[in-house]
């Protein structure tokens, strides 16, 4: 596995050094200076940088593909990224302004802006993943304790596991963009069925911070909209810095995709093409992770999940494997089944943790993300000068 | 048999000490002196409880009876049909079997004996049915104690209920459009308040508080989301935000302030204040349950500001963007306050930098501005040498804005760094306006240029200066540029108005003035030689063709307008009442003299005074 993606890297870094070469040559073939200007060699930085990174992201096992870690690893990325992106803009301000660099900066920003919903959604996404946490603390304090375990502690954990499946289920109906579930504020309106539902005890659990009509998927689509890479000529006309911008708008989508398909979202949907020329250093890591995610999302035991985040699959497994252990039981406990029972009780209160502790420096992540891309987007725009001229 | 012997004997001596310990102190004194006669007889040996040894069969016959008890009144209330808490002596005899209840969970768990445990996992078993009961009473409770106060509304113009809330002391007041924030209503009756604390302390001691508060945030949470949304506030993402016509805009961010402001003054408080009542004594969990119940409605208010503060940057967003500005700077001590827990943090620290990206807007509003001052073409120039609208805009722009003055002095103070100030004395505000004046001064100098007469040039340039000293006098703007500011420019218009005489008048003055001493010829002046009939023709072709031109020029200052003529007037009539005697005096013309005199004394200040009366200046009246 390592072999072929060493293999990948280096054929995809040949490539690219090729493309970022056109440039020079042409320089050269006007019998310019033959020493790279320090533009070139910033470029040429910042696409190794993007290689290297998105490289050592697709060096992953399948165990760690889309787990909370790597999630942070690929926000990471993006982050420095972002960062190198953003100081080539401030660098080049002369060139920026000019056609036709204009009007592909003016669109990246448009697209990052989009992102900030995203962005938005997955922060509600981690909100919610904190709720079914809420739940399996209920599970574990039932089940997890050193007292005996009676029926009393069962009823409990089942009935924080049926929350638990409920508010999934819930959250399901949400991401798949059906049966907008019938919730009216109007005043004259608190309905009989609703009243009753609550006075069960169903709470709707969570509530998103945008409106329901509100698609993740529609908004990867927008963010990919006429992504298309730049012609050879107006790499050229912008001094390279055409397919930086390329480079940065197709990281944007990628990362903003994989989000989506990890974390809990509205109507979330993974059908956006990333079409990417061989050429770039970075595609072929990318499009291998795509690849890979997508056939984690096509999996007969993904494919309703409410996110491919790693650690949600493990909850749903052992959640499931403890609504099991929780049905079938006979009073007294055999030793047997209280062993198993304490067992995955340890493993589940395991994964929970595993999931606190990634859920708030993600969070940090992301609403990082979303300050920087807000923070370079307007640092952008007033140097182009003509903030939203054409409002 | 020796260790049977022992046994017995430990037996014996915790007989005696619970026979005789009828209370703790007592029992204490006796384990006392038995430690003290022998060492065998400590307090883990004999391992007594309260009342009874641990494994004593009474002990446990005692508790299993009570749990007998308890399970028939509980099982009563857990299968009944009806909310238990519709009746207040149903409740409370509920509360106190559940107390009993969790002694005896407390109790069979402090002891050994297997059947102890299996008294404790029946008396689990019960609580377990219990909780699931109390949890869902409380549930009912809730929303029972909502639907009671669900007509209650904040500032509805629209809304004839004007009476409703059967809850207790006046929340009803509150039914009118709010001027006064100065309110906390009570979200819940404050009986059902009580009777949800008393549900509060059983679930906690019974281990259950987190299942309480899920309960308890789940409802709130769509109580108050319930609240913000009849305010009006609309759940919009970014790029909803980002499309919206202006107009639109506008109005969102009328309904935004108004309902963060019932909502971080009116109902989060009440939130935290039902929060502290329902949970007192358990912090954390009122904590926690407050985050949760506020953090939803939180984002979305901040999300609104946020997407508005990255969005366009046109200039007539100023004013808007400055209300949101402006409330969320008021709203900082309600959130300091609202949101003072470690749960919180994160909120109250989103607020601020959101708060912070809205002056950055502000500022970038400002730059935005500047912008089109710098790049207004120059095309087509204002007939008659009027007020410009980019000048009449700016200022009225300008003076809009610094009404807000402290708020613009806070926003630029908070980026000083960028612009470096002159000198200590003028704040980053006054620095960004006195810019800003220069560069509208500069591109109406380039715009002057457009006209091809110098003389309307100077006119255009007089007017527009005059515009904006008036402008700057009577309003904050002159406070924040100063009264050198507002002199020196003052200044210009006396030079402009001074360049116009000299380039128009200058030449004619030059024809009237005769050198009487026969010194030296004035600079500017025709030749004393020339002969007083063509001075008189090439007089009176001056002034018919300024007249004729300059009639249709414009000062749209009455008094600017009075000052140029009388000045001119001043000038100009001394000289001509002196060449007029002089040309008829003159041996040239001596008898013909009015053959060639066009215009009387009173006729050329006729001519002077049908100047400037041209162009869509509103002030001039009727001269057409």
């Amino acid at each position: 596995m390592p072999a072929t993606a060493d293999y990948q890297g280096s054929a995809a870094a040949a490539f690219g050094r090729s493309l970022l070469s056109l440039r020079r040559e042409q320089v050269h073939a006007m019998g310019e200076t033959h020493e790279p200007s320090s533009l070139d060699l910033e470029l040429e930085a910042f696409q190794k940088q993007v290689s290297d990174r998105f490289t050592d992201l697709s060096v992953v096992g399948l165990q760690e593909l889309l787990s909370l870690p790597w999630i942070r690893k690929l926000l990471d990325a993006f982050l420095c990224c972002q960062e190198e992106f953003r100081l080539i803009i401030l660098n080049n301000r002369s060139l920026v302004y000019r056609q036709p660099l204009d009007r592909m900066v003016h669109d990246f920003f448009e697209r990052s802006v989009k992102a900030l919903d995203v962005c938005n959604a997955i922060r509600d996404g981690i909100e919610q993943i904190r709720e079914w946490m809420k739940l399996l603390d209920i599970v574990l304090c039932a089940l997890d304790n050193q007292r005996f375990l009676g029926e009393g502690q069962f009823r409990r954990a089942k009935k924080a596991l049926v929350d638990l499946s409920i508010s999934m289920l819930d959250e399901r109906e949400s991401t798949t963009g059906m049966a907008h579930r019938n919730r009216s504020f109007g005043r004259q309106n608190p309905s009989s069925r609703d009243q009753h539902q609550r006075s069960l005890g169903h709470f709707r659990s969570f509530s998103w911070s945008v409106s329901r009509s509100w698609s993740a998927a529609k908004q990867l689509q927008a963010i990919g909209n006429n992504l298309v890479a730049p012609r050879a000529s107006d790499i050229v006309a912008s001094n390279g810095i055409a397919a930086a911008v390329y480079t940065m708008s197709s990281i944007l989508l990628f990362v903003m995709w994989a989000l989506v398909a990890a974390i809990p979202c509205q109507d979330r949907g993974l059908h956006v093409h990333f079409s990417i020329p061989r050429n770039f250093p970075w595609a072929a890591p990318i499009l291998s992770l795509h690849d890979k995610i997508l056939e984690e999302s096509r999996k007969r035991d993904r494919r309703n999940a409410s996110g491919l985040l790693r650690e949600i699959h493990l909850m749903d497994k052992s959640t499931r494997l403890m609504g099991e252990l929780t049905d079938t039981t006979h009073f007294p406990l055999t030793e047997e089944k209280e062993r198993e029972v304490r067992q995955s009780a340890q493993e589940l209160r395991l994964i929970c943790e595993g999931i606190k502790e990634g859920l708030d420096p993600l969070e940090r992540q992301v609403r990082e993300a979303f300050h920087r891309i807000v923070h370079s987007r307007t640092e952008g725009l007033v140097s182009l000068g003509r903030a939203n001229h054409n409002d | 048999m020796a260790e049977n012997g022992e046994e017995r004997l430990i037996a014996m001596a915790r007989h005696i000490a619970q026979k005789l310990g009828h209370n703790e102190s007592m029992a204490d004194d006796i384990l006392q002196i038995f430690s003290n006669f022998d060492g065998r007889f400590t307090r883990e040996n004999l391992n007594l409880p309260d009342k009874f040894g641990p494994d004593d069969p009474r002990a446990l016959a005692a508790l299993d009876h009570t749990l007998k008890s308890l399970e028939r009144q509980i099982s009563q209330y857990v299968g009944a049909g009806h909310p238990i808490w519709s009746d207040s002596a149903d409740s409370s005899a509920f509360l106190d079997a559940v107390d009993d209840l969790i002694a005896v969970v407390r109790q069979c768990s402090s002891m050994s004996a297997v059947a102890a445990k299996n008294i404790g996992a029946c008396a689990e078993e019960l609580l377990q049915q219990a909780m699931f009961r109390l949890e869902e009473e409380f549930g009912v409770l809730m929303v029972r104690g909502c639907e009671s106060t669900d007509n209650l509304s904040f500032d509805s113009e629209d809304d004839e209920e004007e009476s409703g809330g059967n809850g207790d002391n006046g929340e009803i007041t509150v039914a009118q459009p709010l001027t006064d924030y100065n309110v906390i209503i009570d979200a819940l009756p404050s009986g059902v308040i009580s009777d949800l604390h008393e549900m509060v302390k059983r679930m906690v001691d019974a281990g259950f508080v987190k299942e309480c508060s899920h309960v308890y945030s789940s409802c709130r949470r769509d109580f108050l989301e319930e609240s913000i949304s009849r305010l009006g506030l609309q759940k919009l993402s970014n790029e909803e935000v980002q499309r919206m016509a202006w107009p639109d805009l506008e109005d969102e961010i009328v309904k935004w302030i108004k309902a963060s402001n019932v909502a971080l003054r009116i109902l989060f408080p009440s939130e935290r204040r039902l929060c502290d009542r329902v949970f007192m004594g358990f912090y954390t969990a009122a904590d926690l349950s407050f985050m949760e119940v506020t953090r939803g409605s939180t984002v979305q208010i901040l999300n609104f500001a946020d997407a508005v503060a990255i969005g366009s940057r046109s200039p007539e967003r100023l004013f808007k963007v400055m209300d949101l500005f402006e409330t969320l700077r008021d709203l900082m001590p309600e959130f300091e306050s609202n949101f003072c827990d470690q749960y919180c943090l994160v909120l109250r620290n989103e607020a601020i930098a959101i708060w912070k990206r809205l002056g950055e807007a502000i500022r970038g509003i400002f730059m935005e501005l500047e912008n089109l001052i710098r790049r207004d073409p120059a095309k087509s120039p204002v007939p008659g040498g009027g007020v410009h609208p980019i000048t009449r805009y700016v200022m009225n722009y300008l003076r809009a804005a610094c009404r807000s003055r402290e708020t613009l002095e806070q926003v630029f103070e908070e980026s000083s760094n960028v612009v470096p100030a002159k000198d200590c004395s003028s704040s980053a505000l006054c620095v960004r306006m006195e810019w800003i004046m220069q560069l509208l001064e500069t591109n109406l100098e380039l715009k002057s240029k457009v006209y091809g007469d110098p003389s309307l040039c100077c006119v255009f340039m007089m007017n527009n200066c005059k515009y904006i000293v008036q402008k700057v006098k009577d309003s904050e703007l002159g406070l924040l540029l100063g009264d050198d500011w507002i002199r020196k420019h003052s200044g210009k218009i006396k030079n402009f108005m001074s360049s116009y005489q000299r380039i128009t008048w200058n030449k004619v003055l030059g024809v009237l003035r005769i050198d009487i001493s026969n010194g030296p010829p004035h600079l500017n002046n025709v030749g004393n030689s020339t002969p007083m009939k063509e001075r008189m023709h090439m007089f009176n072709m001056s002034l018919e063709e300024i007249h004729r031109t300059q009639s249709e020029w414009t000062i749209f200052d009455e008094q600017l307008k009075k000052e140029v003529k009388m000045s001119l007037s001043k000038l100009l009539l001394p000289l001509y009442v002196n060449f007029l005697s002089k040309f008829q005096n003159s041996p040239e013309v001596r008898k013909n003299a009015n053959k060639y005199i066009k215009y009387s004394l009173e006729d050329v200040d006729v001519r002077i005074n049908e100047l400037f009366q041209g162009g869509s200046g509103s002030s001039s009246g009727g001269g057409k």
